[in-house]
């Protein structure tokens, strides 16, 4: 096992690659009763079009077919209902699906082994039959209507319009009512033998154990699995423009609501060091310190502080910036302008650096942020750890070059939802 | 001030909470909505908000956070501060006593101006108080569940909405909302709670706090059940049903709810969705300090007979007896291990003490777990012959 140690903030990381190729990354902590486990597989929304590598044969999927099968996981063919049977066991249970994983967890301060078993179990043991996956469509289709009434997801879902013209990061993650009504045992069964293979697995433990321990006790629960090759995912070419400068929707809300969306081409860059800097320009520029956001608010424009994320994967990568306000293009006009044209002062780089440290540690406070952080910066080739350390070799000359090349005119849209 | 410490050595990070504790009234429930607002703007250091987020940052990302809510018929009004424990420092400074200090500032030296609060802050943060009780309606499952609490509790305090009431902002001014801090800071029950590993020796000013009124529960239950239905643009229909529980047996009353709804092993969840496939969520959330149950369902709106049809009859089965060993087992597991995380997060220690002490019951985390361990089913099933259905309220789209 190879071991990754962090002196500044006390911890130690344990990640080791099976022979089957299942990559486990194990965090203990020492003084909590609380343990945590997540086990995730490289398949999301986005992962529509591949090449089956048994058969090699290409195969295209209906949108939200990863979705679909995340909910069928839990059923076994002994009529058990897994999650059923983890929460019957006091442990909290659940699963997800984004738009480049699939994730199933559990937490809890009892019964880990038990649990253990009944995970590794069920997602090693997929059973559909045509009357179960009938049975889920009309759950789902209840989750894509419970969707409908959500301005924040259509506000989300026309901003990844904006942003790419024919990426499948635009599709909505369940799908649409039309859409899973193509999915059948088969489509479940196709994409469970590609993607639920350990070579495309991560798993994240974290919490009071001994990780030699820990990593025999899984190993055991594994079940053997026939080699693959390697998993060919088809998308279309990668993007470097935007696709609309603005979307609008109608919807019952009293204060628009808007994001404020730059699509991100750079390439060649460390991901960590790029996702820093990212972080230190919107916080400097306009978060909840900064001149801009102070005089917004106090003009009415807004009423909170603006909410920031970068997402990215190999496929995409882009920043939105949402917020409520009742004159949306007039903000969105400031931060464009802000972001564009200002460059970070010394003072602001150093404070919003210093902020940065304290997230960051914040994070290792508790064991299920741990194992869901570690699992998605894994999903994309990062080692959490890595943040604290490249933090510190960061200067203010890198973040404002970041800033310029990223921060263009011609790389912004704007998605409101309005009355 | 009562001063809590709660002493731990499982996180990286402490958190500070202040506490003030009034009763729910219509005549005050908006300015102390509004007053929270008016105190995060500036202190007499920190002179406006802009200010405070540069300290709050230069303390490694200190976090602050303030709010109201209601609790059976008292207004809490709530503050939090959260640092990074002092061994984690850069350059060994006191982080924890710096954050104290900032937090008291912030709700004891506020800024300023001719005797009163500062007049721009005071108008700034009444348009915001109006905007955000002008989009109650924006968050649809949300709403449902506050006008179900609203039809149900009508006449009472707790019908009443924490952020307060939209024709009561318009009188308010820079002076009333002082003179009203005042006498709210000088007859209130302030706590403050501290958690965290290194917290001995911190100091701490003294605060004069007031004894706490007691106020009751007196709910008028519906003897016929109340039947509230509501057209909005929405495309899934939202069910919420108020029931009430019995003053005592709370214990046995939180086994109750998690059989009926407490996640994915409960009856509600069991039958509307995974049997009856009509909806994505169905559950239920015990109010524990206003004596209620609410379950909150999403379904289509032409579903709404036959699922409140199949709601009741899980209420039926319940005060029939019929709960199986597997189903209480499960639900008490389950509860007991929610126990178990309490002093897994520093917010949720803070919230279970402040409470246990709200209410005089006094019990330590391990205290609760044990009475909650001895609950048996008879008493589960006593608990569930003693709850009636009070109001029934359904969100739709016009016909």
């Amino acid at each position: 096992m190879e071991i990754i140690q962090n002196d500044q903030i006390k911890e130690k990381v344990y990640i080791d690659i099976l022979d089957n190729g299942m990559k486990i990354i194990i965090i203990p902590k020492e003084n909590t009763e609380k343990k945590y486990i997540i086990w995730g597989t490289k398949f999301g929304s986005i992962d529509n079009h591949f090449i089956e590598p048994k058969t090699g044969k290409e195969i295209k999927v209906p949108d939200g077919v990863a979705h679909y099968l995340e909910h069928k996981m839990f059923e076994q063919e002994n009529g058990v209902d897994s999650l059923y049977k983890l929460m019957s066991l006091g442990l909290d249970a659940n699963a997800y699906t984004t738009n480049d994983h699939t994730a199933y967890l559990f937490g809890g301060t009892n019964n880990f082994y038990e649990g253990l078993d009944e995970l590794m179990d069920y997602v090693q043991h997929p059973y559909f039959t045509d009357e179960n996956v009938e049975k889920e469509r009309g759950i789902i289709g209840q989750e894509i209507g419970r969707y409908d009434d959500e301005p924040t997801w259509k506000l989300y879902v026309n901003m990844m319009d904006c942003l790419y013209t024919n990426n499948p990061i635009k599709l909505d993650i369940a799908g649409t009512v039309e859409s899973i009504s193509q999915i059948t045992k088969e489509t479940l069964y196709s994409c469970y033998n590609t993607f639920y293979h350990p070579s495309n697995m991560i798993m994240c433990i974290s919490g009071n154990f001994n990780p030699e321990q820990i990593l025999e006790e899984v190993k055991k629960r594994l079940l053997p699995r026939e080699k693959i090759g390697e998993i060919k995912r088809i998308y279309p070419p990668y993007e470097n423009k935007i696709n609309k400068k603005i979307k609008e929707q109608k919807m019952d809300v009293n204060i628009p609501l808007f994001i404020t969306g730059f699509r991100d081409i750079l390439e060649n860059e460390n991901k960590v060091k790029k996702q820093i800097a990212i972080e230190i320009i919107l916080n400097s520029l306009i978060g909840k310190s900064s001149k801009i956001y102070q005089e917004m608010y106090n003009e009415g424009l807004l009423m909170s502080p603006l909410d920031f994320d970068h997402e990215f994967s190999d496929e995409y990568s882009h920043i939105i910036i949402s917020g409520q306000s009742e004159n949306p293009e007039k903000v969105n006009e400031k931060i464009v302008n802000v972001l564009i044209n200002s460059e970070i002062r010394n003072e602001d780089f150093w404070r919003s650096k210093r902020a940065l440290y304290g997230e960051y540690l914040s994070e290792y406070d508790d064991v299920e942020t741990i194992g869901r952080m570690f699992l998605q910066d894994s999903i994309r080739g990062i080692n959490s750890l890595e943040y604290i350390d490249v933090f510190k070799n960061i200067d203010l000359q890198y973040v404002n070059r970041i800033k310029k090349e990223i921060f263009k005119e011609d790389m912004s849209a704007l998605s409101i939802v309005r009355k | 001030m009562e001063i809590t410490k709660l002493k731990t050595n499982k996180f990286k990070t402490n958190l500070c909470a202040l506490f003030i504790t009034v009763p729910l009234l219509k005549e005050t429930v908006t300015k102390n909505a509004l007053l929270v607002s008016v105190l995060r703007r500036g202190t007499e250091n920190l002179k406006s908000q802009e200010d405070i987020s540069k300290r709050l940052e230069e303390m490694y990302g200190a976090g602050f956070n303030c709010g109201v809510d209601k609790i059976g018929n008292y207004h809490i009004l709530k503050f939090f501060l959260e640092t990074i424990d002092n061994s984690y420092t850069l350059e060994k400074e006191n982080i924890l006593q710096q954050g104290i200090d900032l937090l008291l500032e912030i709700v004891f030296k506020p800024l300023l101006e001719n005797g009163a609060f500062k007049k721009e802050y005071v108008r700034q943060e009444k348009d915001n108080l109006i905007k955000i009780l002008q989009s109650r309606q924006d968050n649809k499952a949300m709403y449902a569940k506050e006008r179900c609490i609203e039809e149900m509790f009508e006449g009472e305090p707790y019908s009443l909405y924490k952020y307060g009431e939209l024709d009561k902002i318009e009188e308010i001014n820079e002076k009333s909302l002082y003179e009203y801090y005042k006498s709210l800071i000088n007859n209130s029950k302030i706590d403050l709670f501290i958690s965290g590993e290194n917290i001995d020796g911190i100091e701490l000013p003294d605060i004069k706090s007031s004894k706490l009124q007691e106020i009751k529960i007196n709910h008028v239950s519906h003897s016929k059940i109340k039947v509230v239905k509501e057209n909005l643009d929405v495309t899934q229909g939202k069910l919420i049903i108020g029931l009430n529980t019995p003053e005592n047996d709370k214990i046995a009353t939180s086994i109750y709810n998690t059989i009926l709804g407490g996640g994915a092993n409960s009856k509600l969840f069991q039958n509307v969705r995974e049997k009856a496939s009509l909806a994505y969520s169905a559950g239920s959330a015990y109010i524990r300090r206003q004596n209620t149950i609410l379950i909150q369902t999403g379904i289509e709106i032409n579903n709404y007979d036959k699922t409140l049809e199949i709601i009741k009859k899980q209420l039926q089965e319940m005060k029939n007896g019929n709960i199986t060993k597997e189903e209480f087992v499960a639900a008490k597991t389950l509860i007991m291990s929610s126990v178990n995380l309490i002093p897994e997060s520093e917010e949720d220690m803070i919230a279970y003490y402040f409470d246990q002490r709200l209410f005089d019951e006094n019990l330590t985390v391990t205290e609760y777990y044990n009475k909650l361990k001895e609950v048996t089913m008879e008493q589960v099933i006593d608990v569930a012959k003693k709850i009636s259905v009070d109001t029934i309220y359904f969100l739709k789209r016009e016909d």
